[in-house]
């Protein structure tokens, strides 16, 4: 178990840094942005490249940051029942979900989009536009976020187990994010 | 109810009972859709086959210009809550209106009005008007009821007055413009800003002992240096938000460079009333990550599960009950806001938007509704949500800040009206469509969709190809 605790600690590490660089990719396609649409209308010009890294960053964004999302337990819950439960009800809640909801759908994912990103790669696929960028990156972004995910899910999984077991302490209440 | 077979109603029954469990909504909906996908296959109602597009459609999220725009958006909003600007307002606001009885609640109605377009979270806007005006009000003399009321409903005013992030999902849910669905918000912003200040109007003719004047002792002389504090609060604000929406309604722009031109522009704003720091832009990168990826993920989760369903045949299922209500447009109208109105005790917007609206747009489109009328209709309905006692979001922070005399039922009870006047203003709109589509039929004769981006030597702005 410490093993294992040693494990989750080291997903943790990792998916944090995934989370902060994509904190810095959401300053950064804003100023693309941006500087596309003005670039456009002062001086005319405009290019494909710069308008698909835009997407670009909002799919690592999204799929690499849902990991350090899932880690801050900021992923949406309806919280009628949830939020009435004892500590323990919480941590099985969740550990069960992990282990028969969020795992098996995330593995499923992998197994359907790495042929995809695989098959891109292998055939150096270019955007159609002019000046576009290679497509497999994008691609990437779909099994690499979903396999961050996975192991986030592992490392879940792990702290409310050793929670259930009394190894640790595990905050488990859940705010609604904000909107 | 069986006419298309016994797994949609299934599907739909267990979705609600996954969800309800509490695990993430995200990761619930995928998994009701594999179980029910693998269920399907194994009874032979559905076909493994259209498993395969689950990587194309959710490149194709991830690929769609208009989505982009709720990072710009969230991050503009996050940004401009945290550098102070509800307080220059609410303060200088309040000694604007203060001296006439109801003029400390009419301030809060008005800046609700602006904060909810700059800001665009709900939560921002009452937990900054409660932290500034609970305390005035209470000292004051207002009535509890009536103080928690309209800070509540005023902060959620946010969701409806464009540029709202709301809409935008909605644009997209709906295959509508933003622009469209921002023009066809002006009007109800406007009825219901007025519906509240009639309902303080009255309220302060009837009963001047709930909402008494503030003592001439702690007003300041009316005069230059408190019209400047005002109209230094509000006016680079109101300019930033016009420069949004304006670039978005005169087809300048897409709604998605307008979020990212917003985005730069509330940097430049924090910076003029010199409260950019690091720490601030810091922190709003942090939120607005987290958030984007939190609503993207509903939606993934919500795609695995509508292609299960679809593939079940389950939209038409859907059709199938709800064109067969009495009353055509509006029984089905009736009964969607109902339905709407009672899912939101439990649902958020957003699963409310991914979930729920992509089943009912066909339905409307079939009948002959105006999808941008429907969609702001649904809007104003789901303001509700962040109303109705016990759950209801607005109350919640409120209550979350609120000092400890202030009562909970205080909360609760003084929600009440203000519920009622959105219902009032839900039923004008159903019964009054002109209400959205004005503006629509006399506005600028630019479609936004029609800009078209120059590439350099052709290519078009055709979306990326989506071969696989």
């Amino acid at each position: 178990m410490q093993f294992l605790l040693r494990l989750s600690r080291g997903i943790d590490a990792l998916n944090q840094r995934v989370g902060y660089l994509c904190d810095y990719l959401i300053l950064i396609v804003c100023f693309i942005s941006a500087g596309n649409a003005l670039m456009r209308y002062t001086f005319s010009y405009s290019s494909n490249a710069f308008l698909e890294i835009q997407w670009y960053l909002f799919g690592a964004v999204v799929l690499l940051g849902a990991s350090y999302t899932l880690k801050r337990n900021e992923h949406v819950r309806v919280d009628v029942l949830y939020a009435n439960l004892s500590e323990r009800g919480r941590l099985i809640v969740d550990a069960v979900g992990l282990l028969c909801f969020m795992l098996p759908v995330m593995i499923f994912l992998i197994y359907l989009s790495l042929p995809v990103f695989l098959q891109s790669y292998a055939s150096g696929e270019k955007s159609v536009n002019t000046g576009g960028l290679i497509l497999w990156p994008a691609k990437l972004l779909l099994p690499l976020g979903f396999f961050l995910l996975s192991l986030q899910g592992f490392s879940e999984f792990i702290k409310r187990c050793a929670a259930l077991m009394g190894l640790i302490e595990l905050e488990t209440k859940y705010e609604k994010p904000l909107q | 109810m069986f006419s298309h077979g016994i797994m949609p109603p299934l599907m739909f029954a267990g979705m609600i009972c996954f969800m309800v469990i509490g695990f993430p909504v995200a990761f619930s909906l995928g998994a009701v859709g594999l179980f029910f996908g693998l269920v399907g296959i194994l009874t032979g109602h559905f076909d493994a086959l259209f498993l395969q597009a689950l990587p194309l459609r959710i490149y194709g999220i991830i690929s769609n210009d208009l989505l982009l725009a709720i990072p710009f958006f969230t991050f503009m909003g996050a940004l401009l809550e945290r550098c102070g600007l509800a307080e220059d307002l609410l303060e200088g606001t309040g000694q604007l209106f203060g001296p006439i009885p109801g003029g400390l609640a009419v301030a809060v109605i008005l800046v609700g009005a602006v904060l909810g377009a700059i800001t665009g979270t709900v939560a921002a806007s009452v937990i900054a008007m409660g932290v500034i005006s609970l305390p005035v009000m209470m000292r004051y003399g207002y009535d509890m009821k009536l103080t928690t009321g309209v800070i509540a409903a005023s902060g959620t005013i946010t969701q409806l007055i464009p540029p709202s992030l709301v809409l935008v999902v909605l644009a997209d849910q709906l295959g509508k413009s933003v622009g469209d669905m921002y023009l066809g918000a002006i009007g109800p912003s406007i009825l219901q800003v007025t519906i509240f200040l009639a309902y303080v109007a009255v309220l302060a003719i009837l009963r001047p002992n709930s909402m008494p004047p503030i003592p001439p002792e702690a007003r300041q002389p009316f005069g230059w240096p408190l019209l400047r504090r005002v109209l230094w609060g509000m006016i680079p604000s109101i300019v930033l938000i016009f420069l949004v929406l304006g670039t978005i309604f005169f087809g300048l722009a897409t709604p998605t460079e307008a979020g990212a031109l917003g985005a730069v522009g509330a940097i430049g704003l924090a910076a003029l009333h010199r409260r950019l720091t690091w720490n601030l832009v810091r922190q709003a990168m942090s939120s607005t990550m987290t958030l984007t990826s939190m609503v993207v993920f509903i939606l993934i989760g919500s795609t695995v599960f509508s292609l299960v369903f679809q593939g079940m045949d389950g939209g038409r299922w859907i059709e199938h009950m709800l064109s067969g209500l009495p009353g055509g447009q509006v029984g089905f109208l009736i009964f969607v806001n109902i339905f709407i109105f009672f899912l939101a005790f439990f649902l958020d917007f957003f699963e409310i938007a991914f979930i729920v609206i992509p089943l009912l747009a066909p339905v409307a489109a079939k009948l002959g509704i105006d999808l941008i009328w429907f969609g702001v209709l649904l809007c104003v309905n789901m303001q509700t949500s962040f109303m109705h006692p016990p759950f209801g979001f607005a109350l919640f922070y409120l209550r979350g800040i609120a000092p400890p005399q202030v009562k909970s039922s205080d909360i609760y009870w003084g929600a009440v009206p203000w519920v009622v006047m959105q219902l009032i203003l839900v039923i004008i709109v159903i019964a009054w469509p002109g209400s959205v589509t004005y503006w629509l039929d006399h506005g600028p004769k630019v479609d936004p969709n029609s800009i078209k981006i120059e590439i350099p030597l052709g290519g078009g702005d055709a979306p990326p190809p989506l071969k696989f």
